[in-house]
């Protein structure tokens, strides 16, 4: 049984991709309605964690996983859960913005439209809500036909996190979310996610120890497939437990 | 980058060092001169606060720029914050050096009262705490830290002691009133600057550990001198 207070919860994982041990024992919680950061340095499988939670990993030829993620009390890969509901309760936001070749309109109204919502006014209702919750709204209130090409990088990437909560995400994972943006647009997204955790869980893999220290309630370290050490982001940037976490975020290593 | 920032934090601990010891200096110089009524030595004591001054300027600028550019964290920004706690401690013992320094050159038309000997030897006490302290940041051993409750106790209790003893004098002979009152005034800053010493091993064990202690003089942490708090509200004795 998994905590209320938990949206998600990994128990023993272990995931291959082929004969590559790549996730070794990991076990983590993710608190509802709080941010939880993953660090560690590159190939120590952040990313490759994230995406198990909803399973896009699943899309990779040869990835087996062990162990237990539990979503709502259930199993999300025991058991028979529907891949297509779960990712889009479980949304995903990744590094590089990649808005969908279409208006700024359809963008948003695509995955509602997937789940069957046909209504132009229902769409319209959705398309604005999320635009709003993104903080986007604004900006492009009066092109909303316009390609959504043409927006700026920061602007894409809120737009695609504007996408994510269309389709009434309770959880969002975001995969290094201002990596490819420049510092302005980085401090709109961080402000962003201060705003959407009061509303969604919100899992972020990050290489910028600064951002995970502003915008995370919990951090986990990751080393070679393994959690390391996982608390609450404070103790972890101020006094870690364990000496490798400790060097890592001194930047001895890594 | 971590060399380089490993090479800033060593510069940063080096002139932490510098500046204690010229603090420390200030404050010894100013109670020999006062022994000796060396109105000289009390001029060079009252020179060096601009010295002082640009120390902690210097330091704390530097500080700055290190937390900017390097974003440290955990033990690296606990040592930089430290180094931003000491110099304020550091500063303020120097100037109590000035301080003792100008009542030298005040007072140093007529002889002492007695032969002085309390006032140098309290002096010597709060000197040794600060070279614990400073070595305690410079090595990192806190064990050198644990006994600074009982140290700064027993700067009090001279304190106290030298109090009684100008009490006397006073009570003896009123033309000593003014001068007595002056070396009370400076066993006070010595006490101030055991105080300070106390407060620099706090932020050290801090930085060391990561815990936040506090060191209690023992008349102070007592429940009678220090009622406890009931929840709710209220007092209880």
């Amino acid at each position: 049984m998994v905590r209320k207070d938990n949206a998600m919860e990994v128990k023993d994982l272990n995931l291959w991709y082929d004969d590559n041990h790549a996730l070794i024992d990991v076990n983590m919680r993710y608190p509802r309605y709080r941010v939880t950061a993953l660090i560690g340095p590159s190939g120590c499988g952040k990313s490759t964690l994230i995406r198990t939670l909803n399973r896009m990993n699943d899309v990779i030829v040869g990835c087996r996983v062990e162990g237990t993620i539990f979503y709502n009390d259930n199993d999300i890969y025991k058991s028979q859960m529907d891949v297509i509901d779960l990712r889009s309760r479980v949304g995903m936001i990744f590094q590089k913005p990649n808005p969908f070749p279409k208006s700024i309109f359809e963008n948003i109204a695509y995955g509602p439209r997937v789940h069957g919502i046909t209504s132009k006014r229902e769409l319209e209702k959705i398309v604005i809500r999320s635009l709003k919750q993104a903080y986007l709204f604004d900006e492009v209130k009066d092109r909303l036909n316009e390609s959504a090409l043409g927006l700026s990088g920061g602007q894409q990437q809120r737009l695609c996190i504007a996408r994510a909560l269309a389709v009434e995400p309770e959880i969002l994972l975001m995969d290094e979310p201002t990596s490819a943006l420049d510092p302005l647009a980085t401090t709109k997204i961080e402000d962003l996610i201060f705003e959407l955790k009061k509303r969604y869980t919100v899992i972020i893999v990050t290489h910028n120890m600064q951002q995970a220290a502003r915008v995370s309630d919990y951090t986990g370290f990751m080393y070679l497939g393994k959690m390391i050490e996982t608390g609450m982001t404070k103790q972890i940037f101020e006094k870690p437990k364990e000496e490798l976490t400790e060097n890592y975020i001194t930047g001895r290593f890594g | 980058m971590t060399e380089k920032f490993l090479q800033e934090l060593e510069k940063l601990t080096n002139e932490l060092i510098d500046m204690a010891h010229l603090a420390q200096d200030m404050l010894d110089d100013s109670v020999r001169s006062l022994k000796d009524q060396n109105v000289d030595l009390a001029r060079e004591v009252v020179c060096k606060k601009t010295e002082l001054a640009e120390m902690d300027v210097n330091i704390e600028q530097h500080a700055f720029r290190m937390i900017a550019l390097y974003q440290p964290m955990a033990k690296d920004m606990r040592r930089v914050a430290c180094a931003l706690k000491l110099i304020t401690y550091l500063n303020r013992i120097g100037r109590y050096g000035k301080d003792i320094a100008n009542v030298t050159i005040e007072i140093s038309n007529k002889p002492h009262v007695a032969k002085m000997v309390s006032l140098p030897h309290m002096s010597k006490m709060v000197r040794s705490m600060v070279d614990d302290a400073i070595e305690a940041y410079k090595s990192e051993d806190i064990s050198r830290l644990d006994d600074f409750a009982d140290r700064d106790d027993d700067v009090d209790a001279m304190r106290h002691s030298i109090f009684r003893e100008c009490l006397s004098y006073m009570m003896e002979d009123p033309s000593y009133i003014v001068r007595c009152t002056h070396y009370v005034m400076i066993a006070r800053y010595l006490e101030r600057c055991a105080d300070h010493a106390c407060k620099m091993a706090e932020k050290i064990t801090y930085m060391k550990t990561g815990e936040h202690i506090e060191i209690e003089k023992k008349s102070e942490s007592t429940p009678e001198y220090c009622p406890v708090r009931k929840q709710g509200g209220g007092l209880t004795i």
